[in-house]
């Protein structure tokens, strides 16, 4: 019987055109994913790496959740919907067998359809070369064993897990909704586990018990290198199996629960509304005689607006009761009000929950959850009447088409205020809950209401559109979704994303508590005029089409719109199309007329062509500039600035200099005037793609010769672009650099980096960006400023009186002229020519810090009147820093340091000589409250005053691996820093963060990977890879052994204004001299090579008894060389120095801070292989191991650790 | 007043064609429309009540263009559909309440007044806060038949209205039209003859999209007077009684047959007259255009 019922399953499942519609979808993703190649794979991973097919398949089994409960949810509630319940379960089977067979012959299915994905890649891989979307070399060799496994293993064990959970759930409760609901705390607990990693101690923990075990293939694979992503499966690990063993083992636990449970008695016994039903026949009486009274009926046009309201209201009330609305809309806010939650409390960078935070979150899972609901009531509201064949009577009722039709869209629109609404409660909710009070009503209410609400609006009309002319539910919503597919589809996979070509598409903004909406507010605006004018013609259209009449043919549909056209809805819709007309013209005049618009190709493209066009000029002869005055007059609120500059330029080749050849660095600024001793140079060319000059010289600037050069320019913005933040010139919070003036000479930050598009334009792989280290002219020319030479700096620079106006060096005067505010500096040492300019209005906090030599050094901080939040950690931060710093390298070279706070279009904080502007984003808002929560507003901090001297002092010559010496040097002097501060047992938690971000990133690597001494374009080496092995060398030479060698080369090279600048060499020299010849080996290892380390504890036994305590610990040391992609070289065979540690529990310091609590901790020679060693410590141990504090790169840093056991 | 149909035609789309030039003209009081399943009733209702447009021919009632005028014959219209539906989570009172503003009753007071006549007239007052999802089938009639009085309209068309109502409620939503049906004009569809012999002043048989007859039920019921014969015979001899004469209707009666027959002269002495009535025309009627008789 329980295969009869299975196969009647399957029969039935194969006829419904669903089951090929979910099979259709899931194998069309796969095809245009593979095709185009858009898998999780960086540049030097195959498209089709087992790695990104497994990852893949676990990210759509995860969203297959969706699946599961519309396939599992459905076998016996299809029963109970359509009652044949009722004769089904008289038939003679038993509930097992009728459970058992609907269960299985569901689950078949469910699993058959979700091989969808894994053919639709198996034949998008195969015909992706064909396709030629991505690079031939790109798609692998097929390897059918690549899709069994990760199927197997991950993809079905996560259906059959959902599925069962949905399949219960409406089993034992017989209600579907029972599902929605299901799926969202399946949804909320799943992203309440994933945060969970945030902290990352508990990542084992989380790939045990990780559902889905997608965290469990993350934290196997993420340091993964290309080579070993390309060819490496997914190792069978005890944890892996462990896991998938405990979830399919819940749900065979979950079916057996339900098959015992089940009744169908249970599901007939609809016996309460039964019982109501009888109850209200019985209380019929004996009819009265009443007269109905005649009524007099109006019909005027106030009567409509009451009726219009009336039918909304019902129509909203039928929405809001319905259950699965409740359940979404219950889910959805869950979502907004936890995503806030985590994102200021949970995560790894706590913050204050700002206003502008609480309003983002909005755009995250909530905004699924919008989109569902609004698109879904959309079409049950429009077909409502139908369905329920009310429309039969109320399609008769003496009330005007845009009554009805306009109720419906009432309603929706309410629903989507409701849902607008919703987002400001969470917010506010989120803040009161934290104790937060600076609320900021009106930006809630302005981006909730004014930009928000219209976008809810135009999705709804959109789909109400469609579900007009398509007059089918299911239909409806198969071309509403179909649309937003194909708009995101060609968004995403052709990279065409001009805005106003794409259903309520628009630029998108960001919100700042500095700037509020900024420059943004306009082109929103244009945009959702545009939108709303196009809504209004669907909505005049779809009155038109309105079905109210039984009649569904094409052709009487038609006949009745033709009816309805009438003087007044033509008039709207021509209206409409004239405001649609004028703001498309705007809107195209800004973002494709004054702005560029491109995309990714054709961008690439423009760089191709810039490097063929004039890389010729690379070696071409440009003078350096010797001392710079500049004039700056800032127009805040008109977002545009004017600025001239003096500049004394000298030629310091050999050749005499007779042309100019002069590139705008930034398309914000144009050239006004330009004269070379006092006299305008003759115009040869400009190229307006390139934004590129040639001048020729009166007069040849003959080799030594220095003469005067003024340039003009003016700063500003065309318009609003189709993308992008134009965040230069704003009204509150302006922050531009030098770069506003042209400079000399071809420049290569203008070429394309990625070999692979490099090779798709015919241009040569480029491996490095920078000359040799031994190359004369990188050796003469500094890594900042190619026209750079230490100069001299002066400004005047003025903005409107309520704003403060900023430029390197120290404020002379201030005055106030023609209702403007002058600030006059001056530098008094010579600066690299790389100055900035920030205006704003400003707090200014202040302080002095006087050093052990007696000196005061100025410090002043700049902030957002209410960014007061930790002011004193950056001053704090500064003061630590400049006393190690002085200490360790040498003397400060001004008299004043100054932050400054710019909001947050841009993420980073930046050296200028004495003043850093520093992002509202990173810092300024965030909560530190818990001590052991990493400062990072401390550590940022020190690591750019670090650059004063790293970066300024010393300024790196333009050759491969000089950038080690600002980034690396400032990297580890935050590191030595913060060890100073926090002590050496908090230090792990940073080296262990650190250590994280260079495996990923390394994992992630699209060329190869650069050594030390030669790396010239990837952050996480001199960054992440510089600072630890810095660090590490400090702590085994101590850090002032090798602080002799940094302080001599800020000798030899601070602020050295003849050539030869400092390239890594030098600096490798440096840190040679003053290291011992037995840990020569570390440095050949760290700088000149790849290695990475896999320190491992297997075992950590304790004996003995207070006071005496014997650890026998057993180790496993490796040491492995790297080729730059990622494959092995060899492996170490020498003993390296490594430390051991043993520890007590942890404990607090005096910070508040979990800190380590060392009972023994050496560094002793450690053969690589597995050895066992024994240790004596006075205290009862807890944990123990090598490597402890992450000193080492290692592989796998989690192992080096182990709880202590007794024997 | 009068309703006047003319040369009504209707094709669908899959080329079944519905209405074949209708000419009716229906005065004041109740008018029967009756014709079997398929006739083209429902679609004649629907296009009177607005919901359905026609290929060819016009509708007009005092002065009202039905076909293109849809707004204003909706305000004099009252309509009860063959097949409708309710928002299951609204209650009786509530709902009536709310057709009754669409159907321009503004005022609060005016509007409860009538939705609680009417309660009361359809036997709902007693539960009328029930949401309308928990009504019984015949329940759920009344409350459509309740709707379709609000505002006093001119013109009631009820499609099929005693379909699933117990022979009480439908005795008694008989004598609520009537009552109804002095001074407006009120068309009942429906494939049982006898309500039209009770109710109906004026009517028409409508077979395959055509009017096949209409008229006073009592003069229709005249002209077959005398034509009609019966008589009762074994089921398996039915076969040879239709190839011999126009059998328009059978009847079991304790195990037999009886038959009807329409003939002029009496077909042979077996044969009895039998006294005419509506059904007989009815089936008369019909019989001349299909078979109306299983073989």
């Amino acid at each position: 019987m329980t295969l009869k019922i299975f196969l009647f399953e399957l029969k039935y499942r194969f006829k419904r055109p669903a089951t090929w519609a979910y099979f259709g979808v899931l194998f069309l993703f796969g095809f245009f994913t593979a095709v185009y190649g858009s898998t999780p794979a960086s540049e030097k991973v195959l498209v089709n790496s087992p790695a990104s097919i497994a990852q893949m398949l676990i990210i759509i089994s995860i969203f297959g959740m969706l699946l599961s409960s519309a396939v599992l949810g459905m076998p016996v509630y299809r029963d109970i919907e359509h009652n044949t319940a009722q004769y089904m379960y008289s038939y003679p089977i038993n509930e097992k067998q009728y459970l058992l067979g609907r269960y299985l012959g569901s689950l078949v299915v469910l699993l058959l359809i979700s091989l969808g994905m894994q053919l639709g890649l198996m034949l998008g891989f195969t015909l992706g070369p064909v396709f030629g979307q991505e690079e031939p070399e790109r798609f692998g060799a097929f390897h059918l064993w690549h899709y069994i496994q990760p199927t197997l293993l991950f993809s079905w064990p996560n259906f059959i897990f959902a599925g069962t959970i949905f399949f219960a759930l409406v089993a034992l409760t017989r209600k579907v909704v029972a599902t929605y609901t299901g799926s969202i705390v399946l949804f909320i607990g799943y992203l309440v586990a994933l945060t969970f990693v945030a902290d990352m101690e508990n990542r084992d923990t989380v790939s045990l018990f990780d559902p889905f075990a997608l965290q469990t293939f993350s934290t196997e694979t993420q340091y993964w290198t290309p080579v070993e992503q390309n060819t490496q499966l997914f190792p069978l690990s005890g944890t892996v199996l462990a896991n998938r063993l405990i979830y399919l083992g819940l749900a065979l636990a979950l079916f057996l629960f339900t098959l015992f449970k089940f009744r169908f008695t249970d599901v007939l016994g609809t016996g309460k509304s039964k019982k109501k039903k009888q109850g209200i026949e019985s209380e019929e009486s004996k009819p009265v005689s009443v007269t109905i009274p005649r009524v007099s009926p109006s019909f005027s046009f106030s009567t409509h607006l009451t009726q219009l309201w009336r039918m909304a209201r019902i129509e909203f009330t039928n929405i809001i009761k319905d259950p699965y609305f409740i359940a979404m809309l219950v889910g959805g806010v869950a979502f907004l009000f936890l995503d806030a939650w985590f994102t200021t409390t949970g995560s790894s960078r706590p913050a204050q929950p700002t206003t502008y935070l609480m309003l983002e979150v909005k755009d995250w899972d909530y905004g699924i959850f919008v989109f569902i609901i609004l698109i879904f009531y959309t079409g049950e509201a429009v077909h409502r009447d139908k369905t329920l064949k009310f429309a039969n009577i109320s399609d008769a009722l003496p009330i005007p088409n845009w009554l009805s039709y306009g109720s419906k869209f009432l309603a929706l629109s309410m629903i989507a205020f409701v849902l607008a609404s919703t987002v400001i409660i969470s917010g506010v909710l989120n803040q009161i809950l934290a104790g937060f009070t600076d609320f900021k009503f009106g930006m809630y209410f302005k981006d909730v209401y004014l930009l928000e609400f219209p976008e809810y609006v135009q999705l709804v009309i959109l789909a109400f559109f469609v579900h007009i002319l398509v007059n089918n539910k299911f239909m409806g919503h198969v071309a509403t979704i179909g649309i937003w597919i194909v708009l995101f589809g060609i968004r995403e996979f052709a990279e065409y994303d001009f805005n106003m070509f794409f259903y309520s598409y628009r630029p998108s903004y960001i919100l700042s508590d500095m700037n509020g909406f900024g420059h943004f507010w306009t082109a929103q605006n244009w945009f959702n005029t545009y939108w709303l004018a196009l809504g209004v013609i669907l909505l005049i259209l779809g009155n038109f089409f309105w079905n109210r009449s039984s009649e569904s043919s094409i052709r009487s549909r038609y006949k009745l719109a033709a009816q309805r056209i009438k003087a007044l809805p033509v008039v709207g819709i021509v209206l409409a199309f004239v405001a649609f007309v004028v703001s498309g013209y705007v809107i195209y005049d800004n973002t494709a007329v004054k702005n560029r618009y491109e995309t990714r190709d054709e961008g690439f493209d423009r760089q191709a062509e810039y490097e063929r066009k004039y890389r010729k000029f690379i070696n071409m002869a440009t003078p350096k500039i010797a001392a710079v005055e500049t004039w700056v007059d800032v127009f805040p609120e008109e977002r545009r600035a004017e600025a001239k500059g003096e500049f004394l330029i000298f030629n310091n080749t050999d050749k005499p200099i007779d042309s100019l050849m002069l590139t705008m660095g930034t398309q914000i600024s144009e050239l006004k005037k330009i004269t070379v001793s006092g006299v305008e140079p003759e115009k040869l060319s400009y190229d307006e793609d390139y934004f590129i000059y040639f001048f020729r010289l009166q007069d040849p600037l003959m080799p030594g010769d220095t003469v005067t050069s003024s340039m003009e320019v003016s700063v500003g913005f065309k318009g609003f672009p189709n993308s992008g933040t134009q965040r230069e010139v704003v009204y509150n919070g302006t922050f531009f650099n030098a770069s506003v003036f042209p400079e000399f000479g071809y420049s290569s930050n203008g070429e394309i980096s990625s070999d692979q598009e490099r090779k798709k334009r015919d241009l040569p792989e480029r491996d490095y960006t920078l000359p040799e280290q031994t190359d004369e002219k990188g050796r003469s020319t500094f890594l900042f400023t190619d026209d750079g030479y230490y100069a001299d700096f002066k400004g005047t620079v003025s903005t409107t009186e309520d704003q403060i106006a900023i430029m390197p060096g120290y404020l002379q005067e201030e005055w106030v002229e023609n209702g403007r505010r002058y600030f006059r500096y001056e530098m008094n040492a010579p600066i690299q020519v790389f100055f900035n300019v920030v205006s704003a209005e400003y707090e200014v906090a202040r302080d002095t810090y006087t050093g052990p030599d007696g000196r005061t050094i100025n410090l002043e901080i700049y902030h957002y009147p209410s960014h007061t939040y930790n002011i004193d950690r950056f001053m704090k931060s500064i003061k630590h820093s400049i006393t190690y710093f002085t200490e360790n390298y040498g003397p400060y070279q001004y008299d004043q340091m100054r932050i400054l706070e710019f909001p947050r279009y841009a993420g980073f904080a930046q050296s200028f000589p004495n003043t850093v502007p520093y992002s509202e984003s990173f810092g300024w808002t965030a909560n530190y409250t818990d001590p052991d929560k990493f400062d990072r507003a401390f550590w940022v901090t020190s690591h750019e005053v670090a650059h004063q001297w790293w970066g300024h002092q010393i300024a790196p010559s333009a050759t491969r691996g000089s950038n080690q010496i600002s980034e690396s040097m400032a990297e580890y002097s935050a590191l030595m820093v913060a060890r100073d501060y926090y002590g050496e047992d908090a230090m792990q938690k940073f080296l262990k963060e650190e250590l994280d971000q260079y495996l990923r990133s390394r994992a992630n690597e699209s060329k190869f990977e650069k050594t030390l001494l030669d790396n010239d374009t990837q952050s996480y080496v001199w960054y992440q890879k510089g600072g630890l092995v810095l660090y590490a060398l400090a702590d085994y030479i101590t850090d002032d052994s090798l602080n002799v060698g940094f302080s001599n080369m800020v000798k030899e090279f601070g602020m050295k204004s003849k050539p030869p600048y400092a390239t890594s060499l030098d600096w490798y020299g440096y840190i040679k001299s003053v290291t011992p010849d037995s840990m020569q080996y570390y440095l050949e290892d760290s700088f000149e090579n790849i290695v990475l380390y896999e320190n491992k504890t297997d075992n950590a036994i304790v004996r003995g008894s207070e006071g005496n305590y014997e650890v026998e610990l057993t180790i496993d040391s490796k040491k492995i060389y790297y080729d730059g992609l990622g494959k092995i070289l060899k492996e170490g065979d020498e003993a390296n120095l490594l430390e051991i540690g043993i520890f007590g529990d942890d404990v607090t310091n005096d910070m508040g801070m979990t800190v380590k609590n060392p009972l023994l901790l050496k560094k002793i020679w450690i053969e690589p292989g597995v050895q066992t060693l024994t240790f004596k410590v006075d205290e009862k141990p807890v944990k123990a191991g090598i490597d402890p504090y992450n000193k080492m790169i290692d592989r796998i840093p989690d192992d080096n650790v182990k709880n202590v056991e007794e024997e | 007043m009068n309703l006047i149909i003319e040369d009504l035609n209707k094709t669908y789309s899959n080329g079944v064609q519905a209405l074949k030039n209708v000419s009716l003209t229906i005065p004041q009081g109740m008018f029967g429309l009756l014709g079997p399943n398929g006739a083209g009733k429902s679609t004649l209702m629907r296009t009177i009540a607005t919901l359905q447009e026609a290929d060819s021919g016009s509708v007009t009632m005092d002065g009202i263009d039905v076909l293109r005028q849809k707004e204003e014959m909706r305000t004099v219209l009252g309509y009860l559909p063959q097949e409708f539906g309710v928002y299951p989570k609204v209650s009786a009172e509530t709902m009536l309440d709310h057709i009754a503003s669409l159907k321009g009753i503004n005022n609060k007071g005016e509007r409860q007044e009538v939705v609680s006549a009417l309660l009361q007239k359809v036997n709902l007052h007693g539960v009328r806060k029930k949401n309308l999802g928990t009504y019984s089938g015949g329940m759920k009639q009344r409350f459509g038949i309740a709707q379709a009085l609000i505002g006093s309209p001119k013109i009631i068309i009820v499609d099929e209205p005693t379909a699933g109502l117990d022979p009480t409620e439908r005795n008694r939503f008989h004598n609520l039209l009537s009552e109804i049906g002095e001074n407006t004009i009120v068309i009942l569809s429906t494939h049982i003859v006898e309500d039209v012999t009770h109710l109906c002043s004026d009517m028409a048989i409508i077979c395959q999209g055509e009017v096949i007859s209409s008229g006073h039920p009592a003069e229709l019921v005249a002209e077959l007077d005398g034509k009609i014969w019966t008589r009762t015979i074994e089921k398996n001899e039915l076969p040879e009684y239709q190839a011999q004469y126009k059998v328009i209707n059978t009847q079991l009666k304790s195990g037999k047959t009886q038959i009807h027959v329409l003939s002029e002269f009496e077909p042979d002495p077996s044969f009895e007259r039998a006294e005419s009535d509506l059904e007989d025309v009815y089936f008369a009627r019909i019989a001349e255009r299909m078979e109306v008789v299983p073989e």
